[in-house]
């Protein structure tokens, strides 16, 4: 733990390794928003309360307004430009449900709301009312009234359950 | 028609802005960035009021990296701005009347430098006693924080008929209540910022979102001391603005550290400092003394609305005639004695807000029906029937407005709507704990549409076949997640039966679009029906002329149809609907939204399903868009329109023509051990015309009811001594998931007169109108308690618990 502390960080995002000299104190979404120029996380009350920079840390949601660079050397980091359907450049189910839904407006809340969607849903294929609204209570959104995200959260998470249903059933 | 996905069928739209926004693709504004550029950042005052002794800039200037360093006196043109009344400095000279005010920026190579260079001016300031009420401010004696007075009064209004007074003295009941609002604050996702650009040309790209863009060009050249010409102002896609985003904000400080330095400059408010700087709802006083007669038939209502308008005026005076204009509600009221007086204090800076001061009226003035209901031991719901306007009466001015069914529309729907069944009947839960109540409480709410009579309120658009041969459309509003962009392609493909790819459609950007006015008071949609209604006629006959003239076929067996011009009888079915829903998604977008090409990478999907290469294999094709574009000279293409937007014939300043009407209904449960409301089931009857974008329109009333829940429950941005104590998100309460309704039914009513020339109505705001005094009217049914002041307080409806002991209840 005294090892002294360098600029340099490792991390992979998305998939990709990356390298970079930054301050350590650096933050999470200042590194993805400024050094990697991955702005589709957001930023909106820096004091990870609105979820708007919400992206996966090793698999768990974390504001990453809240997170300096090394809280994060050396995990694995999943932002909403790193999530996509089977292949790359199409929607991950989630993203579709969101789209067909209307679970968006201006759009500024949705990156993170759909990031804390897949942990909600990598958690609870299947979530009950009440494990949404405790699944998605860290993110603010302030067009939809939540009403579309939750009608877009249900029909993911049926698809999510189909697909791994059916997956399974190919293993087996 | 309830609506929801199911009813809508082949009506349900997907956003063409969807699959950029849920992939994070979508380049709002403060995402841009250029190699060059540098930060600027604003320094704000450290008091609500005081006198600015000196500025010291020079240790700041001396600073590495810094680049700029500006004051009042590098304001080449007017230091002032504000849409109605240019009141605000820019940069303030000598006085500074709230903690948003700005006294310099600077512009630096990193945001840190910025900060650094910001704690290295050095401002002496006299402190002032700040006027941090209304009755401080009104106060005989107290100082006037502008030359422009008298006293602290921004504005007042008046309604005034018959004669109250006497009619007063005849009535047999009376109500008299004093109502209050908060403070409530946008609270948009996205704060504010942008890039700023100076070019080769001498010109200056601002990239900043406003809710009308030629507005802003106006001020910031006023601001320059430049031609309006000399800027662009590109003002879409926007995160979130709900009237928040309407005035300037960060725009002068970038637009003038960009011309001082050369270089792009960006700029990003935080959190903290949208709220310190940025505009909230007037918070108001309503005094209500409203009389009838034994029968329950209102004779007189007398009115006294005191708003809070903060430092500087903005549209503090418009939001005060739209408050009185509605503080009579949707009623016929034959003596009336409204004053209303908006004045400035130190607190803030209240502005637009969606509603527009309807929202504080209609709460007072429907807690007041439901008070006098109560008196007659009447039916709520039947008390204000009796009450109502009828269809042909004047509006609430005595101004003439277009006669529509709509008011008795909505009152009906609810009326038979199984969830307002429920305040007559309230079904028992024996379940239910003891400190648990239910109850539910309905509101019935008019409300204006567009800016009122003698404001001026352009519209107008372009419709054009552009050299790709793409049905273009331009309009200057902005697409801030209200789905106008989705909205236009369906009022498109439903005019021309053309298909979503046939379609360039251009909003937000000065450089590129016509003046079509403001994206703001309901009214874009309406406008840019009416726009194309002018526009699709001309445009058709030319298009049709041209491809006669190249077929040999006549005009009249020809139409517009995907990709191009067909032979009217071999018009494919359901062209409009080309594309399937899930094709929609799938497909990438590569719309060109603000000037700013946005592209979702999914070439390989894109050309999975393109209707024009499918349209062009089917025989019936006459000729194609792309063809026809390249006959003759582009202009001659090109279709423009310009009007105003409807308002009442009658010289009434502020006065509406075109309103919608909304009623709503809700089921509330108040912990009596707490003081916590929450709402179970609401219900919104709007009539606003015929639903064009059932997906956006759900989506408006949703989310206006939500806003609203936070107004009614929890939002207030508190203010101590004139500075905020909710600075950010963790202190002041927006709605979260938890928060919000457990149900929640749209129900639209469609119908207009027969021959309406105004189509569809804006529905942005009368979500957001009438929901809070339906929540008080549910507590009271709850709880019996009488609530006046928003948000409410929940210590007013905390009881002891008092839990008679028998079998079963445990005495500890």
């Amino acid at each position: 733990m005294n090892k002294p502390l360098e600029n340099h960080w490792t991390a992979v995002v998305n998939g990709e390794h990356k390298h970079l000299e930054i301050a350590q104190t650096t933050r999470l979404v200042d590194v993805l928003r400024t050094h990697l120029q991955l702005t589709g996380t957001k930023v909106s009350c820096e004091v990870g309360r609105c979820g708007s920079c919400m992206v996966l840390m090793d698999g768990e949601p974390v504001n990453s307004c809240l997170v300096m660079a090394y809280q994060c050397d050396g995990s694995d980091i999943t932002t909403i430009e790193g999530l996509h359907g089977e292949e790359k450049g199409t929607l991950h189910p989630i993203q579709q449900a969101f789209v067909e839904e209307g679970g968006f407006q201006c759009g500024y809340c949705t990156p993170g709301m759909v990031i804390s969607t897949k942990a909600l849903l990598d958690a609870h294929p299947e979530p009950t009312q009440e494990q949404i609204e405790t699944g998605l209570c860290g993110n603010l959104c302030r067009c939809t009234g939540y009403g579309g995200i939750i009608r877009a959260v249900r029909k993911a998470g049926e698809r999510c359950a189909v697909k791994e249903t059916s997956a399974e059933e190919t293993v087996s | 028609m309830l609506l929801n996905r199911k009813q809508s069928g082949k009506r349900w739209h997907l956003r063409p802005d969807g699959a950029p926004k849920v992939t994070g693709q979508l380049q709002y504004l403060t995402d841009m960035t250029l190699p060059d550029m540098i930060h600027g950042r604003v320094l704000r005052s450290e008091y609500p009021y005081a006198r600015i002794l000196s500025i010291d800039t020079s240790e700041a200037e001396a600073l590495e990296g810094v680049y700029a360093v500006l004051t009042s006196k590098d304001v080449p043109g007017l230091n002032r701005f504000g849409i109605a009344t240019p009141d605000q400095p820019v940069f303030c000279e000598d006085i500074v009347r709230y903690v948003g005010d700005a006294i310099a920026a600077v512009a630096a190579d990193s945001p840190e430098r910025a900060a650094l260079a910001l704690d290295a001016i050095r401002v002496e300031y006299e402190e002032l006693t700040p006027l941090n009420s209304t009755d401080a401010a009104l106060a005989l004696g107290a100082p006037e924080l502008h030359e422009h007075g008298p006293g602290n009064v921004l504005h007042r209004t008046e309604i005034k008929r018959g004669d109250a007074e006497q009619a007063f003295a005849t009535c047999d009941h009376i109500v008299t209540e004093t109502y209050y609002t908060p403070r409530q604050m946008h609270a948009y996702m996205e704060t504010e910022g942008g890039l700023f650009v100076p070019d080769e040309e001498g010109r200056l790209n601002v990239f900043a979102a406003t809710q009308h863009g030629y507005k802003d060009r106006m001020q910031l050249a006023r601001i320059i001391g430049c031609p309006e010409e000399d800027i662009r102002v590109v003002s879409s896609p926007i995160g979130g603005s709900f009237g928040g985003k309407d005035e300037l904000n960060v725009q002068p400080y970038g637009a003038l550290l960009a011309l001082r330095c050369g270089r792009p400059v960006k700029m990003h408010n935080s959190r903290k400092e949208s709220v310190r700087a940025g505009l909230k709802r007037h918070p108001m006083k309503i005094e209500m003394q409203t009389g009838m007669s034994r029968e329950g038939i209102i004779q007189a209502h007398r009115v006294r609305i005191t708003a809070d308008t903060g430092a500087y005026a903005t549209l503090g005076a418009p939001v005060l005639n739209f408050c009185t204009e509605h503080c009579l509600g949707p009623y016929a009221i034959p003596n009336v004695d409204v004053e209303g007086v908006s004045v400035y204090t130190n607190n803030g800076l209240s502005g637009e807000f969606r509603g527009f001061g309807g929202n504080q009226a209609i709460f007072a003035m429907e807690g007041q029906m439901d008070r006098l209901a109560e008196i007659m031991n009447m039916d709520p719901w039947e008390f204000r029937r009796r009450n109502m306007r009828e269809k042909n009466d004047p509006g609430p001015l005595n101004q003439r407005i277009l006669v529509t069914d709509g008011l008795s529309q909505v009152w009906e729907a609810l009326d038979r709507s199984e969830l307002w069944q429920k305040h007559q009947h309230p079904p028992t839960d024996p379940t239910l704990p003891p400190w648990i109540k239910r109850g539910v409480g309905a509101a019935i709410a008019m409300h204006g549409a567009g800016l009122g009579y003698g404001i001026p309120d352009p519209a107008g658009g372009r419709l054009a076949l552009n050299n790709e041969g793409k049905i273009e459309v331009a309009f200057s509003y902005e697409e801030f997640g209200q789905g106008l962009i989705a909205t236009l392609e369906i009022m498109l493909c439903d005019l021309f039966q053309c298909s979503t790819s046939d379609l360039s459609i251009i909003i937000g950007d000065t450089d590129r679009v016509p003046h079509s006015g403001s994206s703001t008071a309901s009214r874009s949609t309406t406008m840019a029906w009416m726009a194309l209604q002018r526009l699709q006629s001309p445009f058709r006959s030319r298009v049709l002329a041209v491809a006669s003239e190249i077929s040999g076929i006549p005009a009249d067996e020809l139409v517009t149809g995907p990709g191009g011009i067909w032979r009217k009888d071999q018009l494919p079915a359901e062209s409009s609907e080309v594309e399937s829903e899930v094709q929609r998604t799938r497909k990438s977008e590569n719309e060109e939204m603000s000037g700013l090409n946005v592209t979702v990478q999914d070439a390989e999907l894109e050309s999975a399903s393109d209707p024009i290469a499918k349209a062009g294999e089917r025989s019936g094709l006459v000729i194609s868009y792309a063809e026809l574009a390249t006959q003759g000279e582009a202009d001659e293409w090109i279709f423009d329109t310009k009007f105003d937007y409807p308002t009442t014939p009658d010289n009434m300043v502020g006065g509406h023509y075109l309103y919608t009407y909304a009623a709503v209904t809700a089921e509330v449960e108040v912990n009596t051990l707490t003081g916590e409301t929450k709402l179970l089931d609401t219900r919104h009857v709007v009539a606003a015309g015929p639903v064009i974008n059932p997906m956006g329109y759900i989506g408006q009333i949703e989310g206006g009811s939500v806003m609203a829940l936070g107004f009614t429950l929890t939002e207030d941005a508190v203010m101590q001594d004139s500075r905020y104590v909710t600075t950010n998100l963790d202190t002041y309460m927006i709605p979260t998931i938890q928060d919000i309704h457990t149900n929640l039914e749209v129900e639209a009513i469609e119908d207009l007169p027969e021959g309406d020339a105004f189509g569809p109505r804006g529905i942005g705001e009368i979500g957001s109108v009438a929901l809070a005094p339906a929540i008080t009217a549910a507590i009271h049914q709850a709880t019996g308690v009488w609530v006046n002041r928003l948000p409410v307080p929940r210590e007013q409806l905390v009881r002891p618990l008092n839990v008679p002991l028998q079998e079963g209840v445990s005495p500890s």
